[in-house]
């Protein structure tokens, strides 16, 4: 069930480009909605999704997409996307066959940078990847790392 | 994990420094990490399967310890 779900969940974020609530994965899967919440509750606690705080119904992350508005703007097959840090929009145009962009600006100096990644190989690129937190301590508190 | 202009950008925003890599190491480990996400046959790395990762890519030390 937990698959069923973490999969439903990213192919409707891939076509809409919303991550969905649990209300529409248990309309869709035709599942009653506390199991839908169940499983949310589990792909958080397992580190494949992160869920929103205080409300059993909505994903911060289903990873790699955010469902919220970040400076990681994707642009990949037709459709467009926000991934929670540069890994992860990167990780959205692996997602979407290779093929696509990225879209951020420079912490510091807000000059904006881009990415673009054509039939699976960084054809472009500029900027220097910048990782604050050491690997060990990424889940501590995602949302920050 | 930012995009920087450059690690002197990084500097100056008063950041704790951590690691660096270029954009074509971020997008092998983003490729790597991500291509298989949504195939029901995906399941999440253990902690010495994601180290084996970072050091393919050249990522060692410390920082990308898990274990």
């Amino acid at each position: 069930m937990l698959v069923r779900v973490r999969i439903a969940v990213l192919e409707r974020t891939i076509a809409s480009g919303q991550v969905p609530t649990a209300g529409e994965i248990a309309a869709e899967l035709d599942l009653p909605l506390a199991m839908v919440q169940e499983a949310y509750a589990r792909l958080g606690e397992s580190h494949v999704f992160v869920c929103e705080p205080g409300d059993p119904s909505r994903l911060r992350m289903a990873n790699p997409f955010s469902a919220v508005p970040t400076p990681f703007k994707v642009s990949a097959r037709g459709g467009s996307y926000y991934g929670n840090c540069v890994w992860d929009a990167l990780g959205i145009v692996s997602l979407l066959a290779g093929e696509g962009s990225v879209a951020t600006s420079c912490p510091d100096c807000s000059e904006p940078l881009s990415l673009r990644v054509s039939d699976g190989r960084l054809v472009a690129s500029e900027g220097v990847v910048h990782f604050g937190v050491p690997a060990r301590q990424w889940w501590d508190d995602i949302v920050f790392t | 994990m930012l995009l920087f202009r450059s690690e002197e950008h990084v500097d100056r925003s008063g950041k704790p420094k951590g690691a660096f890599m270029t954009p074509a190491q971020m997008w092998r480990l983003a490729d790597t990490w991500y291509h298989d996400r949504d195939d029901s046959a995906w399941r999440r790395r253990s902690a010495d399967e994601a180290e084996d990762v970072f050091e393919q890519i050249g990522l060692k030390g410390d920082f990308w310890r898990l274990t």
